[in-house]
């Protein structure tokens, strides 16, 4: 067998005869008559074209054909469906090219892989989409049309109107198939001029919305129209579109509106806070969270507001301010707002943040705040709380403690929580030793060993005092000695410990005088070289008093209604002298006492005879002469609120009380009064200044030399858990420090200081 | 203001007694000498012309008042300054034997004429900028009360106006800024700083570094004077 070569050249007339018949099956194919043809035949008929490198000649023939049918067949189909069925006769033209295309391609396979490779042409089928879109896709009219078509289609659509979605899918597919390798015929074609369709649309529409609508429902009709753009995106158009539509629709109903949105009059967001309504702030946050910036719109009205409602509750006058009161309201201001950050800003840490330094902002701008907070403290640690359980009070005890930390001068807070603590203590008011220790164990957490070591000083001084008491009530029994009739007991509290008292002594009466000598000298024999110092400020008495006068007059109708309780079980007779035992302050004991050998006593005697500083003096006269009917152990005339030095006080002889023990309550603790407030705040102001200058000098120390600026700011991060000092006063410490030789600036730089050792 | 008033009279409240010296008496004599070398006996027997027999180790106020008589020379002239400084003289109005041989010696001076023709000497250390700073530095302790840490205002702004009236522009204004504030003194930190303050900051007060570590008493001076240029809003 001999094998024949190839016949390698081929002359003119073989080659156009194997393209006509190739032209003509192409022609056929796009006819859709190609069930008669061979597909084997015209295959290899391609093939050997190609083989004789007539490649060009086939490829540039193939363009031709395809060019040539769409161009004067199927361009003008199209065109004249214009107004008639378009989208139906663009696609069926669409599917039936592709076809077509498909059956070319896999007879000209051959080609593809040969010519096309070795030319870096355009393949067969991409050609072939190349031309379909050039000639008809884009063609003048029909590129028009098809946008119009198309842009009407979604205009009826978000009309609510019926809309023929499966073409627009098709034609969208179309067009992104048409950018081969990439989307850009889409864009071009279609997407770009959607969307800014889209812009105009939604921004007539956020007009209309928001001059019709309240911020809710706004709200609620923006997530609407998102959804329903999303949904079109993925379901008709492309799904890439999905995100910028998003995004157009985001900007012109949201971004551009923000503020609009938040402060709307009577439904925004002050409106939403005022009523409590989380659900809805939840969905303007989610709302808002989809744009730049538009949490922190949203976070700066809410924190506006917050502001506003805090400064009102902070800025109490002074005669309606009621520390609970204040404290109270501002616990709930924060469980408030705890709920709108938890339900409706998902514990946003903007929002934590920002509600955090609204209220240590308007927390700080009464003076008053520190005493306030440990007023409140003081009154839950009390016996008697009415209402509330342990675990209650723990809880209201740690919220406030969150208060605290928002204190800028805890120093101050330390100060009265000492003086509340030692009411406490030596009043045995305390509701029990343990709930006293937990509190204070939380301060130790927030402030450190420092503020607590003082505290914890003042509850062993009440232990060693118990004991002692003990050795001394047998030393008196032992001994026999006599106590003038006195049941004494004493406290002895170390001076550093417990908040300084002034130092103001008063005339005790004989007796108890005579008593604590007693003891003063039992003291000292133990402890010798320490100092006693009474402290009358802090002290109380049990009297035993008997009234001689007639009861006083009990209302008509009460003595009607009660008659048996009229009756006390110590107390004789109804006519007869009635025995009580009085519970008073130790100023209150010297008062009375006077009466014991004078009948009545004008103020000035009894400040000349007692010594009791005038403020104490009044407080005591008040609580004696001018409280409930149930109290009034003395009578002033003549009667009226003022406490003058002619004003003349008498034993209230038709004292009456249902009770044996009657306890005289001191005017009510409304915190401390001007002056008092002022000496505070001055012994606070010297404390503050030696706290600055130690810092300064431990820094010096350690650092030998330092910079101002760098100075400044280091002392300020020290001490910002008790107060903030400003850079002036810090200044003026450390130029007290130089004058004192305990700095110097140095000769290079006068900016700089060097420590003196 | 009249500074040699106020200078002078702070040399007469130390002698206590009035000045009403003129500058014309003359009690050495006006010849000229011949240049000879510097003798220090001979400057000893000069000292003791203006010492009293009680304190022969001492020249008190009268003595120095006597000395800038016959010297032609103010007590307020800025030279004397110079000179206490060269001679480290611890307290105003009062030169110690020590002190004046320390002194002098260095100027090579043993007679007044030959103290006359170094008195330009002395006003020339004054332009030299590191010898100014020690003159200033030393006159704070100079002119102060030595059982006071500080400067009664009085005094500083006598010496102020002496040492800075001619160079500082803001003397004056500085002067008002003390009198309405409450400071009755002038610690030594605020005095040097004072110095550099007229040497640093310009007039216009717009190079005022308000984190420059100025003692307070300097960042008020700056504040009230804004306010009543009426550049500042701040009351």
């Amino acid at each position: 067998m001999r094998i024949r070569a190839f016949p390698m050249t081929m002359d003119e007339r073989y080659v156009e005869n194997i393209w006509s018949l190739l032209k003509n099956a192409i022609q056929e194919i796009q006819k859709k008559n190609n069930s008669g043809l061979s597909f084997e035949e015209l295959y290899r008929n391609a093939y050997t074209m190609v083989l004789h490198k007539h490649g060009e000649r086939l490829y540039n023939g193939l363009r031709e054909v395809v060019t040539h049918h769409l161009e004067s067949k199927v361009r003008q189909d199209v065109l004249a469906s214009l107004n008639n069925n378009f989208l139906q006769i663009l696609n069926q033209a669409w599917n039936d090219h592709q076809t077509s295309m498909v059956m070319i391609r896999d007879i000209l396979m051959y080609m593809d892989r040969v010519y096309v490779q070795q030319n870096n042409v355009d393949n067969v089928y991409n050609l072939g989409l190349i031309i379909f879109r050039d000639q008809v896709v884009r063609y003048g009219g029909i590129r028009d049309h098809l946008r119009h078509i198309l842009l009407e289609m979604v205009v009826r659509e978000r009309k609510g109107e019926v809309a023929d979605k499966l073409s627009v899918r098709a034609a969208c597919q179309m067009l992104m198939v048409l950018g081969i390798d990439s989307r850009a015929v889409y864009e071009e074609d279609f997407e770009r001029p959607f969307l800014s369709q889209s812009a105009e649309f939604y921004r007539s529409e956020s007009q209309r919305f928001l001059g019709e609508n309240s911020a809710s429902v706004y709200i609620k009709k923006v997530e609407a129209r998102i959804n329903e753009e999303s949904e079109r995106a993925k379901h008709y158009l492309d799904e890439s579109t999905e995100q910028r539509i998003v995004a157009v629709v985001e900007e012109e109903l949201i971004q551009k509106h923000m503020k609009t949105i938040v402060e709307m009059e009577n439904s925004g967001v002050v409106h939403m806070l005022k009523c409590q309504k989380t659900d809805d702030l939840h969905c303007m946050y989610k709302l808002l969270g989809r744009v730049a910036d538009g949490l922190r719109t949203m976070a700066s009205c809410v924190s506006a507001h917050l502001r506003e409602e805090g400064k009102a509750l902070v800025n109490v006058d002074e005669s309606g301010a009621n520390a609970l009161n204040f404290v109270q309201s501002l616990l709930d201001l924060k469980d408030r707002y705890d709920t709108f950050l938890g339900k409706s800003f998902v514990n946003d840490p903007i929002f934590k943040k920002m509600i955090s330094s609204d209220f240590e902002y308007f927390l700080n701008l009464n003076l008053k705040s520190p005493e306030y907070l440990s007023l409140f403290i003081d009154d839950k640690l009390k016996k008697g709380v009415k209402g509330m359980t342990e675990q209650d009070i723990e809880l209201v005890l740690d919220k406030t403690m969150v208060l605290f930390r928002f204190l800028q001068e805890k120093d101050i807070f330390e100060r009265y929580y000492k003086q509340h603590l030692a009411k406490r203590l030596l009043l045995n008011k305390s509701v029990s030793d343990d709930s006293e220790k937990n509190m204070i164990s939380k301060l130790k957490t927030e402030c450190g060993c420092q503020f607590t070591s003082k505290l914890e000083g003042m509850f062993k001084d009440m232990s060693i005092s118990n004991m002692l008491m003990e050795d001394f009530k047998n030393h008196i029994q032992t001994s026999g000695t006599s106590l003038y009739g006195v049941d004494l007991s004493v406290r002895v509290l170390t001076t550093g410990f417990w908040p300084t008292q002034s130092s103001a002594t008063c005339t005790l009466p004989l007796a108890p005088r005579n008593a604590f000598e007693v003891f003063r000298r039992f003291y000292l024999a133990k402890h010798s070289g320490r100092q006693l110092t009474l402290q009358p400020a802090l002290g109380s008495a049990d009297l035993s008093a008997i009234f001689y006068g007639p009861r006083r007059e009990e209302s008509e109708t009460k003595e009607k209604a009660d008659g048996p309780s009229s009756s006390t079980p110590t107390s004789a007779s109804a006519n007869g002298p009635r025995k009580h035992i009085i519970s008073v302050s130790t100023y209150q004991m010297c008062i009375l006492m006077l009466f014991n050998t004078r009948d009545r006593l004008t103020y000035e005697d009894i400040m000349n005879e007692t010594d009791v500083p005038k403020k104490d003096l009044d407080r005591a006269l008040q609580s004696l002469a001018m409280g409930k009917p149930t109290q009034r152990v003395l009578v002033k005339s003549p009667k009226g609120k003022d406490i003058l030095p002619s004003s003349i006080f008498a034993v209230n002889d038709s004292f009456t009380s249902k009770l044996h023990r009657v306890k005289i309550q001191t005017v009510a603790a409304k915190g401390e009064s001007e002056p008092e407030r002022k000496e505070t705040r001055s012994k606070v102001d010297e404390d503050r200044k030696h706290e600055i200058e130690a810092a300064i000098v431990r820094i010096m120390k350690a650092r030998k030399t330092m910079q101002h600026n760098l100075l400044v700011s280091e002392v300020t991060e020290q001490l910002k858990s008790r107060f903030l000092p400003s850079p002036v006063i810090i200044k003026k410490r450390i130029e007290g420090l130089i004058e004192r030789e305990y700095l110097a600036r140095t000769p290079e730089d006068r900016k700089v200081y060097t420590y003196v050792a | 203001m009249d500074l040699g008033e106020d200078v002078s009279s702070l040399f007469g409240k130390r002698s206590k007694t009035s000045s009403n010296s003129t500058v014309n008496r003359s009690r050495t004599k006006g010849t000229e000498e011949a240049p000879t070398v510097f003798n220090q006996k001979k400057c000893n027997a000069w000292f003791r012309q203006y010492s009293t027999p009680s304190s022969p180790d001492t020249i008190g106020p009268e003595g120095v008042e006597m000395f800038c008589r016959d010297l032609n020379v103010e007590p307020e002239n800025i030279a004397l300054l110079v000179l206490s400084w060269k001679m480290g003289a611890k307290q105003m109005g009062y030169f110690t034997l020590q002190e004046w041989l320390l002194g002098l010696t260095d100027l090579q001076c043993d007679s007044l004429a030959k103290l006359q023709a170094k008195l330009n000497y002395l006003h020339s250390l004054l332009l030299d900028s590191s010898h100014f700073k020690s003159i200033y530095r030393y006159a704070f302790d100079f002119s102060r009360d030595k059982d006071q840490r500080s400067l009664d205002i009085e005094t500083a702004k006598a010496m102020l106006g002496l040492l800075l009236g001619r160079q500082w522009s803001l003397l004056n204004s500085f002067f008002q800024f003390l009198d309405q504030s409450r400071y009755r003194v002038l610690n030594k930190d605020q005095w040097c700083n004072v110095l550099e303050f007229s040497r640093a900051v310009d007039v216009d007060l717009k190079n005022y570094d308000v984190d420059g570590a100025w003692p307070v008493m300097l960042d008020e001076f700056v504040e009230w004077l804004k306010v009543n240029r009426g550049e500042s809003n701040i009351q």
